[in-house]
């Protein structure tokens, strides 16, 4: 009764922050420098020209009206017309939203399970030649450049030894042959997306390593692995089914919320590795001064953090008993 | 998230129920497959099926952002939609001259009733059907009853547009109007059937042109060398060669057309890093977009590898806001003007790739270009150039504390310069792209602060995200000096009347620097309305002059353009002023034997 009272209470939070961001959204929007008319500098628009597409665009309304206009599209789940492309926001969202979740969650997912798993060895192995190999491996590769990183990545995989594609999420020799099937299909996106999956892979496997190690090095030190041992249970057993276990649940939160984040992509890693995703898409719209698209991106971010962050307190009752609202 | 949660629910499982191993694994391998298959469900759209065969693989960075032609404003729709919808004349490769295209002769004037009458030649739409008047005039009537904001200042002259055949259009002028010709009748032309549906829902909505300007458009129905194909968004473009182009077989300005290749793959890449190892890979045969200076003396050394270099129309300047001091005079724009060191922009910020401005028309539009402007501080060293800006500063009134040339004819840093009235200069910036957006134009202004400084001048060159510098100079007026470009001038000069006439001094109008001078704006009005070449070449040359005489603004460079492509695959690119990538090249580009 008490976890529900609390999910409600969090969910009307959740409603008003939101609210908040909607609003701060559009008027950031529209305070920003420039508008989408005044980067079209063809001489030849005249001025008149310029205004009339202004009007199309609704951007010669107040700043009041436009508002309501974006609330009520909000609320009919219309979010309006792209400036730059000239489609359904919603269309251009949906396009490229199954490329980002499918690189970045599956990124997320494998960097969680290796992080886990050797911060679990490197604990275990506190102080050895393991435990700082481990450590230092995963501080080297976390702070690398990620734009440098996938571009050396491209250039040496890709380039000199030529063992995967320069970058893109399809090959048009594939998906335009006839006898292509589902499975064929299925493989190269699978080919094409090692490259930007291991670049991924690299750069976020280190932190939850670190996350993991150190949050084992406490549960180790807590008394019920002092039971464990004085049992007399194997060393694996403690390891793997007594301090593992609690260990994982600080990363819970941390690869939680990094799921939400994934929806965002990542502008850099999309644009190196021209993977169609919508982190690329958001920076490029906010750049063109594309309001709609722009601001339905952030709104679905928004929304999809808000509610994992609910969702993932929620979790962490059910994963820890302890843990009671 | 839920798969993290299994996790975690694996992990306690394991610790509890032992003896459950094997339905775990399986569990664990159905996870996967649902994962991958929920995953995989979106991206799984039925291929066109359709072969590559001898097809030129093309590299570009960013996506055309709509087919739909009255949308279309960006560089990279216009470069698939040129393959598409054509127009009644094309220029030449070489003479830049207009060339009938979908006309079949040079249009004929009728001085009497101000009309041009247009014969057309036989060809056909991709879907079969025949290209007529009617969809000529349906174009241009379009434009003029929806004003498409792209096009209506090159149509709304237009009085009215007669069919008397299948194969004849005549244009009535309401007035006389130079750009007829090299704009109006350059505009690409859309079959009638493909929009008249749309256009009749359209006027049903509450804002026609809006609904018209966002019709997504699947298939365009092509007159041109090539159709399209498929297009799959983010990745790539296929446009296969068009069986019912008008040219095939013809012979047209002495060249025999095609198109010889089977179709163009436009492959999308993230950045120029990744293009450019593609093209030497040989993933790609064309990399269209110009090839940046940092990567030529790799290009070079590769055998695999050939670069055409051209000229391109197109103008980077420094602007002066005219109506306000320091600027208001014409000396002190003058003495900037020999200040400013070109050869040394050319040879040190583009590494040698570009050519000097002299005047607001590109040089390698020849008709157009007057060569007979005044050139300031040609051939003169730093020293001379001081001396010379000094010389005509001094003699319009300007003090200093410390004057730039001293008695004895030394050069020395100028201090405390006052203008002709006495006060003080006051500071001022040059406000720049910044170096991310143009690194060329954010070093061209604090070159131009260094050498202003050098004088006493108090100049600060000031780099402003793009958005806001436009809205700082071209809507609010609220500036000093200001370096901007264009990177693709239209081959008709008109923009020259554009960029100088009084009357466009407003805000978001094109004269930016607040140029008022009756005696341009006469001269102007003549040539916009002078249909005789080369009467109007004589008016567009005196334009040239004044305005290079009073410097509103200062031309300084030109970029060549540079491409680059997969020696050997292909021969027949033809180079022309704005580089390799035109519709002749596509017409007549053959697979290399």
């Amino acid at each position: 009764m008490e976890l529900r009272k609390y999910i409600g209470r969090r969910l009307v939070q959740v409603v008003i922050i939101f609210f908040v961001i909607l609003t701060v959204l559009f008027l950031l929007f529209r305070l920003a420098p420039g508008d989408p008319v005044s980067r079209m500098v063809d001489p030849d628009m005249t001025p008149e020209d310029a205004h009339r597409l202004k009007v199309e665009l609704g951007l010669d309304k107040p700043l009041g009206i436009q508002y309501l206009v974006y609330l009520k599209n909000f609320f009919t789940g219309h979010f309006g017309y792209s400036f730059h492309y000239g489609e359904p926001v919603v269309n251009i969202i949906w396009s490229r939203l199954p490329n980002t979740v499918l690189l970045f969650t599956t990124s997320i997912i494998l960097s969680a399970l290796v992080g886990i798993f050797l911060g679990k060895i490197a604990s275990w192995h506190k102080g050895k030649k393991t435990d700082s190999i481990l450590t230092i491996g995963a501080l080297v590769t976390h702070t690398l450049f990620l734009p440098w990183l996938a571009l050396i990545m491209i250039w040496l995989f890709s380039y000199k030894f030529g063992w995967f594609p320069i970058t893109g999420m399809i090959s048009e020799d594939v998906w335009l042959d006839p006898d292509s099937g589902f499975i064929a299909k299925s493989l190269d996106v699978m080919y094409h997306m090692v490259l930007p999956l291991s670049t991924l892979f690299l750069i976020h496997f280190g932190a939850y390593l670190l996350i993991m190690r150190s949050s084992m090095l406490e549960t180790l030190k807590e008394d019920y692995i002092l039971t464990a041992r004085a049992k007399g249970l194997e060393e694996k057993v403690i390891r793997d089914h007594h301090a593992a276990p609690n260990a994982a649940l600080p990363v819970v939160t941390s690869v939680g919320l990094s799921l939400a984040f994934s929806i965002n992509g990542g502008a850099l890693t999309e644009t190196v590795f021209t993977w169609p995703g919508i982190g690329r898409e958001l920076v490029f719209s906010v750049s063109q001064n594309d309001y709609p698209l722009a601001q339905a991106s952030f709104l679905l971010i928004a929304a999809v953090v808000l509610v994992s962050n609910v969702v993932v307190d929620v979790l962490y009752a059910y994963l820890d008993p302890r843990i009671r609202y | 998230m839920v798969s993290s949660a299994s996790m975690m629910k694996l992990y306690k499982m394991k610790g509890k129920i032992m003896e459950q191993r094997p339905q775990r694994a399986s569990c664990r391998w159905l996870l996967v497959w649902a994962y991958a298959a929920m995953l995989f469900s979106g991206l799984l759209l039925a291929g066109s099926g359709v072969s590559a065969g001898e097809t030129l693989k093309i590299g570009i960075l960013e996506e055309p952002k709509t087919l739909n032609v009255w949308r279309a404003t960006d560089a990279w729709s216009n470069k698939v939609l040129g393959l598409l919808y054509q127009p009644l004349y094309v220029r030449d490769p070489k003479t830049l001259e207009l060339i009938p295209w979908l006309a079949a002769e040079q249009p004929f004037f009728d001085e009497k009733d101000l009309s041009y009458t247009v014969k057309l030649r036989p060809a056909k739409w991709s879907d079969g059907t025949e290209l007529t008047s009617e969809d000529v005039a349906f174009t241009g009537n379009f434009i003029n009853e929806f004003k498409v904001p792209e096009d209506y200042s090159k149509w709304d002259f237009i009085s009215k547009i007669e069919t008397p055949d299948k194969q004849t259009v005549k244009f009535y002028l309401k007035e006389p109007q130079a750009t007829f010709l090299t704009r109006t009748l350059t505009t690409p032309i859309v079959q009638k059937k493909e929009w008249v549906d749309r256009i009749e829902a359209a006027k049903k909505t509450e804002k026609p042109l809006g609904t018209l300007l966002n019709e997504k458009i699947d298939s365009p129905v092509s007159s041109g060398p090539f159709i399209l194909k498929e297009w799959r968004e983010g990745s790539y473009l296929f446009l296969q060669k068009n069986p019912r182009f008008f040219g095939t077989g013809q012979k047209i300005q002495g060249r025999l057309l095609g198109p010889y290749i089977d179709g163009v793959i436009f492959k999308l890449f993230g950045t120029s890093d990744a293009a450019i190892l593609a093209l030497k890979k040989g993933t790609i045969d064309m990399f269209w977009w110009g090839v940046q200076p940092g990567y030529m003396e790799d290009l070079r050394a590769n055998p695999d590898i050939e670069l055409f270099q051209n000229e391109k129309s197109s103008l980077y300047y420094m602007g002066f806001n005219v109506r306000k001091p320091p600027f208001n005079d014409p000396n002190l724009r003058r003495a900037i003007a020999t200040l400013v060191d070109e050869d040394f922009i050319i040879k040190r910020i583009l590494q040698g790739y570009g050519v000097k401005m002299h005047s607001i028309v590109p040089s390698g539009n020849a008709f157009w270009y007057c060569p007979d402007v005044p050139k300031y501080g040609e051939g003169l060293d730093r020293e001379g150039r001081i001396k010379k800006a000094f010389d005509i500063l001094r003699q319009a009134g300007y003090t200093w504390q410390t004057a730039p040339v001293e008695a004895s004819g030394k050069v020395v840093n100028g201090d405390g310069i006052r203008l002709p009235d006495g006060s003080p200069m006051e500071k001022f910036t040059i406000l720049t792209p910044p170096a991310d957006y143009d690194p060329h134009r954010a070093m061209c202004g604090m070159m131009m602060q260094e050498w202003l400084r050098m004088l006493g001048i108090p100049a600060y060159s000031k780099p402003m995200a793009f958005g806001a510098l436009l809205q700082q100079v071209k809507a609010r007026h609220e500036f000093d000096a200001f370096v901007l470009g264009y990177g693709n001038l239209s081959l008709d000069p008109d923009y020259l009347r554009n960029f100088f006439l009084s009357s466009n001094d407003k805000p978001n109008g094109w004269n930016m620097s607040g140029y008022n001078n009756p005696e341009f704006d006469k001269i102007a009005d003549g040539s916009a309305k002078a249909l005789d070449r080369d009467k109007r070449q004589a008016l567009i040359w005196e334009m040239q002059k004044i305005v290079m005489r009073d410097v509103p603004y200062l031309p300084l460079y030109n970029p060549n353009l540079i491409e680059a492509v997969q020696k050997g695959r292909f021969t027949g690119w033809v180079q022309m002023l704005g580089g390799i990538g035109n519709l002749w090249t596509f017409c007549e580009l053959k697979p290399a034997k």
